[in-house]
């Protein structure tokens, strides 16, 4: 008989809840100093997740609706708004605003995009798109936290604090998940939504910020020699403090910290310098042109993060009032923000594959909600779409995904799935599936629950699976 | 209870049993393993009650099993989920339940302690005799008794979180004044109020867009530290959480509460607060759901919150139970608190002094000035903009018509048609309804042709003199304009100007006696009557089910009969009283649970372990007690002090255990996890003690007590995320002196989004759910913080300066003695002495020591 069947439930299921719940320090030692494991074999090991705050609109750049072009202007028909489930900002008459940009199919997928983003269209046959993805709130706040932890209100682990606490980290010398914020400010939720939650706080993503400093307190004010120096008395001084001592695993692991802490130091600047990169591929980010170039950076260094094994890279593109939030002047705005990210992501997407880093890499393309068809009339003469919490679309790109595969439809006019809604937790299982990761077994004891980050479970959407 | 394995091993005949668990492993397994049990669910007791249904299997009778039925899909959800068992496999299934013998008995495993009155113990009545008595059957020896430094040191970082200075430990007095001294310690409170803090997820943002600030969440704060430092009966301080200002006068009609009483009931209001949701009966439920939540896990360490969903999974928590404890809430809600006067005197005339001095500032300050300065600039560059755009515009707008009509001087109406026409604008802007905008519309339709015919003879342009700096307001901050006229620098400049004069106004509101708290709604008579609370199926909003009144949980009371509201004998106000009565119950003698978790608690914070260890789970699900005896017995000692804390830390820190050195390898053998403390648990301070001692060594702590909260620097490269949006609100603000950055880590402004990068990283973030442990991390971001982080290399200046002396070896000696409060080895002293390097560094070794962050 398996030894899952003779095991003693009680004092198994013991066990384990107090393993994750009181072993906390050596928790922290072991996965600072070893390695945790996959449940099932799988080809992602590392994944950079793409977030454009404020509500990317589908129907703009992904989901091509000939309907809207059919219907410019007219009221928004009532009962394909759905009327009294979808909460919005907005007053009748929800005047229809068609797509401004030409829509073609692309790549053998024949995948429809739009104009407005024509170099990510070049890779479309690597993606695979989720649509009408369902989120918990009609509101940033909420339905970021939503998207991005699990739960609407803050206060739970995030994706990437999941991911590193279930596979560990795979380079010492840098953090194991980090999050590259965008320059115009701070985004929402902050340290929240790359936040450890009830997780232990090695968790937390570790902000990066631009420049050549890109860790807090990075940098030594004095010299290297002097830091040295300082650390190797301290190192000698708490020797002679554990020789004294019983009962000192974390006294040691704590002494081994201040070495990590030496050496990331020196392997954190080296990552961030971008000096070494050749002309071909800066401007394969497009950083040669200011438009691209912030976010070409970010996604170059998510290149190289990666490569050096850092588990979960979290960029966020959009803050305060410059997000991806068109309820008005979509025409002059979108473009703006599509025309930052399209050359940088491409770039990254051409840049793995080039390097048969694709393969090991889950790339992901979300927003916290999608927009609504019609014009929510916040301006009269510059219309703008409003929020959708049914309209969200997401791609994924990269190791065990299906390339050029579609899951999901909106209807004619893009508002909600037209058949399976599909609700954020079966993303989420998803994605810690193809990072070789089971959500009912990615469990952390809280607060008398079993936590997880799809709270009450998810599908595997198995048909963007390769 | 019966596992399967044991009923296989002895009764069944193994081949078949094999194959049938092969199959519901395979099939099954993932989800519903022991540790996963999705839907409360687990294969590995199959034979135990199940999630709804009771127990999953019938022995000898699968047709009645309803695991075959969800298997064969005659009850659903059909089992396994997408992907039916082939017919075969189901077979298999069902000839192993039908050959398996009924049971010999019921299972019953009701985990009944937590719900049962705790009683004294027959003869034990001290701590160290329910020790001792394990130690003996487990065959340990205790530790050694720690030495005097250590043990003072332990008690003060317990008690008021700082070290003692050498002269207080020099001077210490016997064992038993010095607790005495240190409880009497306002310190004490401003340590053990953060305790509180953490369960109270406390913080002072939304936590949400924006993450704008609550309110006077401080004044929560203040009142949980002085209720500490004046010893507060618990169940006063539960009661006065839950339903201050919610209480009647038995003799007084038209009582009105004391406001100062709506000040505690901060607890009910400083969590994650969603303004922006637009379905209000969603905020609504999100805000009941949360405090009944926080309520039952705080006070009575039961983890309700599984059954606003269904019934619980473990305890014997039903689905409706739930939605009865939520109805005491019913009538409560956030916010509708008036100020409530600061009470002590001298704060209350340095808060108003604080108000006139910062809202001056605001008004005509040099943000003010500047500000101004710039809409002066700007404005004729926007009249020129806009001139220039219209140029070879012959089509006028509405939008023309109305500017000229705000120009100073009329050029083409009668003052008397302008007055009339803002009679309408005001009338149209009221309300925005159409009916009154239609005269409006309808005048301006009139008067159109009158401009199109003027601007034939007058200059159309000068329209454009009636711009003002709310338009340059408007251009300035515009978020969905095209290109602005604007330059982004400008924008930037302005919308800077803008937020540090905000950040003025928001500085002065905190010092205004607001208060972050809850009220009852007004209900009958002068409001409307107030909906039932209704079970909501699978906990949503849109499902609305059975309506139930407030009522105690079964579990413990043993029914399900409504409480009896203390509502107001004079009818004037039925909504008072509803919390009031949930808090009395709870805070009461026969309240099984109370007082168990909160001494629990508090040995926790003294051992570093509970005796139950999950401390907010008393559940079947948490942890069995160590000691429940010990645990039981403290428990009737505390309510018959009276609910005493302070006697309780004494108790508790006058046994020999606590006392005891943190070394014990031999016990350590058999007992590694220390569940019977024969040693002292050796703990890394928490991120404010570890920052407050730092400070405290240095010399520069600053102890001023209450008031706002405090903005410590943020690390210089963090400037870009102190903003919220290139022209938002600042996240991080200034302080009035820079000595305000250097108090207590308790008074640190609480932003969910943006903590201190080191308190973070030392495991304390702003937390938004209710923390009852804190994690214990040791990570390199630690190492880093410390290393090269601004507190240590300032703080290990000043300390170097507090040390210095004529020789290095005195040196040192002094370091030691402040840092860490004794004298140096001769190992230690050749160590250090043989260092190269500065002084400084020494200080700064010390200070990133484990000997530092570790009490023994």
């Amino acid at each position: 008989m398996s030894s899952f069947m003779s095991t003693k439930p009680r004092t198994t299921r013991r066990q384990m809840l107090f393993d994750s719940y009181l072993g906390l320090g050596g928790l922290a030692l072991s996965s600072m100093l070893a390695q945790a494991k996959q449940h099932h074999a799988a080809k992602a090991k590392n994944c950079i997740f793409l977030f454009f705050e404020g509500g990317v609109s589908q129907m703009d750049l992904f989901e091509y609706k000939p309907e809207l072009i059919k219907r410019a202007g007219q009221q928004m028909p009532k009962a394909a708004r759905t009327e009294g489930e979808l909460a919005t900002f907005s007053e009748a008459p929800n005047r229809i605003i068609p797509p401004y940009w030409d829509f073609k199919q692309h790549g053998k997928s024949g995948r429809w995009m739009s104009a407005l983003v024509p170099n990510l269209a070049k890779q479309a046959d690597k993606l695979a798109f989720v649509h009408g993805i369902k989120v918990d709130n009609n509101n940033h706040g909420p339905a970021v936290y939503h998207s991005l932890t699990g739960n609407q209100f803050p206060g739970s682990a995030s994706i990437g604090a999941w991911m590193t606490y279930g596979l560990g980290t795979e380079n010492k010398d840098l953090p194991g998940f980090i999050v590259m914020g965008d320059r115009r400010g701070a985004t929402i939720g902050g340290a929240s939504v790359w936040g450890n939650g009830y997780l232990p706080a090695e968790y937390q993503g570790t902000l990066f910020r631009n420049g050549s400093t890109p860790i807090v307190d990075l940098n030594p004010h004095g010299s290297l020699e002097e830091q040295r120096a300082e650390l190797d008395l301290l190192k000698k001084f708490n020797e002679q403090h554990l020789a004294d001592r019983t009962n000192t695993l974390e006294l040691e692991a704590r002494i081994a910290a201040y070495e990590l802490a030496f050496r990331m130091q020196s392997k954190a600047p080296e990552l961030v310098d971008l000096t070494k990169e050749s002309d071909a591929t800066r401007k394969l980010y497009g950083m040669d042109d200011p438009v691209t170039e912030p976010f070409g950076r970010q996604c170059l260094l998510a290149r190289r993060m990666v490569e050096r094994g850092v588990r979960f890279v979290k960029l966020l593109h959009g803050a305060g009032g410059d997000r991806w939030d068109d309820h008005g002047n979509i025409k002059e705005r979108l473009p703006v923000h599509c025309q930052e990210v399209d050359k940088p992501v491409a770039g990254l997407l051409a840049d793995l594959e080039s390097r048969g880093l694709l393969d090991s890499t889950l790339v992901v393309w979300a927003s916290e909600m999608g927009r609504t068809p019609f014009d929510n009339n916040l301006t009269t003469d510059k219309p703008g779409r409003d929020h959708n919490q049914y309209g969200l679309c997401m791609w994924m790109a990269g190791g065990g995904v299906k390339a050029g595969a579609t899951f999901g439809e909106t209807d004619d006019f893009s508002v909600r799935a037209a058949n399976e809604e599909i609700p954020m937790r079966d993303v989420h299982a998803t994605l810690l599936h193809l990072m070789g990761l089971d959500q009912n077994r990615l469990t952390y004891l809280h607060a008398g629950r079993y936590k997880k980050l799809t709270d009450i479970g998810g599908r595997v959407i198995t048909e963007v699976l390769a | 209870m019966r596992s399967l394995a044991l009923l296989l091993a002895g009764l069944t005949p193994l081949l078949a049993a094999a194959d049938a668990t092969a199959i519901l492993k395979q099939y099954c397994g993932d989800c519903h393993s022991p540790r996963a049990r999705t839907s409360g669910f687990s294969i590995e007791h199959v034979l135990e009650a199940g999630a709804r249904r009771g127990p999953a299997v019938v022995p000898g009778h699968p047709e009645l099993s309803p695991l075959v039925k969800l298997l064969k899909g005659e009850l659903t959800p059909r089992m396994p989920m997408g992907r039916p068992l082939a017919a075969e496999d189901i077979a298999t299934i069902e000839a192993w339940i039908q050959k398996m013998p009924a049971p010999a008995k019921a299972v019953t495993s009701e985990y009944r302690w937590p719900f049962e009155k705790p009683k004294k113990h027959a003869t034990f009545t001290e701590i160290d005799q329910f020790l001792a008595a394990k130690w003996k059957d487990a065959g340990i020896t205790p530790a050694q008794p720690a030495d005097t430094r250590t043990l003072v040191r332990r008690v003060y970082f317990d008690l008021i979180g700082l070290p003692p200075t050498p002269e207080e430990l020099a001077n210490a007095p016997e064992y038993e004044k010095l607790i005495d001294k240190l409880l009497a310690d306002p310190r004490y409170g401003e340590r053990w109020g953060r305790h509180w803090l953490d369960l109270a997820r406390y913080g002072e943002t939304s936590g949400l867009e924006g993450d704008g600030a609550i309110g006077n969440a401080w004044r929560y704060r203040d009142w949980v530290i002085d209720a500490f430092n004046r010893n507060m009966p618990y169940d006063k301080f539960v009661i006065a959480q839950l339903a201050g200002g919610d209480e009647h006068s038995k003799t007084r009609n038209n009582y009105q509460p004391d406001p100062q009483g709506y000040v505690p009931t901060g607890f009910l209001r400083v969590a994650p607060w969603d303004r922006s949701n637009l379905v209000a009966a969603d905020v609504r439920q999100n805000y009941l759901s949360e405090v009944t939540t926080v309520t039952s896990s705080v006070f009575l360490g039961l983890t309700t919150g599984c059954a606003r969903c269904h019934d619980h999974k473990y305890d014997p928590i039903p689905q409706k139970d739930y939605y009865r404890l939520q109805a005491f809430f019913n009538t409560t809600q956030p916010g509708g608190v008036p100020d409530v006067p600061f009470r002590d005197k001298e704060f209350a005339d340095k808060a108003a002094a604080k108000v006139k001095e910062l809202e001056d500032r605001a008004a005509n300050g040099p943000e003010k000035k500047a500000l101004e300065e710039l809409e002066k600039q700007l404005l004729p560059k926007l009249i020129a903009a806009r001139a220039q755009r219209s140029s070879g515009t012959v089509e006028y707008k509405k939008a023309d018509l109305r500017l000229e009509l705000r120009l100073k001087k009329q050029r083409i109406f009668t003052e008397a048609e302008k007055q009339h026409y803002l009679e309408l604008k005001e009338a149209a802007e009221r309300t925005g309804d159409t009916d009154e905008q239609a005269p409006l519309d309808a005048l301006e339709d009139q008067w159109m042709p009158r401009l199109i015919e003027a601007y034939k003879t007058i200059d159309p342009k000068g329209r454009f003199e009636a711009l003002d700096k709310e338009d340059v307001r408007r251009e300035a901050m515009a978020e969905y304009s095209g290109k602005s006229i604007f330059t982004q620098e400008e924008k930037a400049r302005y919308g800077e100007l803008n937020s540090r004069i905000e950040e003025l106004r928001n500085r002065a509101d905190r010092w205004r006696p607001h208060v972050l708290g809850v009220t009852p709604v007004a209900g009958p008579p002068t409001g409307p009557d107030v909906a039932p609370t209704r079970i909501l199926i699978r906990g949503d909003y849109r499902q609305p089910g059975e309506a139930v009144e407030p009522g105690f949980l079964s579990a413990i009371t043993g029914s399900s009969t409504p409480a009896a509201l203390e509502t107001d004998r004079y009818r004037q106000f039925p909504t008072r009283g509803w919390r009031l009565t949930l808090a009395k119950w709870i805070a009461s003698k026969d309240n099984p649970l109370t007082a168990r978790v909160i001494v629990n608690r508090i040995w926790r914070q003294h051992f570093g372990d509970g005796i139950v260890r999950t401390t907010s789970d008393f559940g079947k699900n948490g942890d069995r007690p160590s000691h429940p005896e010990l645990l039981d017995t403290l428990a009737v000692q505390f309510m018959e002090s009276g609910w005493d804390i302070k006697a309780l830390h004494k108790r508790i820190l006058m046994s020999q255990a606590y006392r005891l050195s943190s070394d014990n390898p031999e016990a350590d053998k058999k007992d590694p996890d220390n569940r019977l403390l024969a040693r002292f648990n050796r703990r890394r301070l928490e991120a404010e003690a570890i920052r407050d001692s730092i400070l405290h060594v240095s010399g520069r702590l600053n102890s001023e007590r209450g008031g706002p909260s405090v903005f410590p620097p943020l690390p210089a490269d963090l400037a870009d995320f102190a903003r919220y949006g290139r022209s938002g609100g600042v996240m991080w603000e200034s302080n009035d002196k820079e000595e305000d950055a250097r108090r207590r880590s308790v008074y640190v402004f609480q932003r969910r989004s943006l903590p201190l990068p080191m308190m973070a990283s030392f495991d304390a973030i702003v937390f938004s759910e209710s923390c009852e442990r804190r994690t214990n991390t040791t990570t390199p971001l630690q190492a880093l913080n410390m290393m090269n982080g601004d507190l240590v290399r300032e703080e290990a200046s000043h300390l170097a300066k507090r040390a210095k002396a004529a020789s290095r070896e005195e040196e040192v000696r002094n370091v030691f003695q402040l840092a860490l409060q004794r004298e140096p080895k001769p190992a230690e002293l050749q160590l250090f002495g043989s260092f190269k390097g500065s002084l400084e560094s020494i200080c700064k070794v010390v200070l990133e020591s484990n000997e530092f962050l570790y009490v023994d």
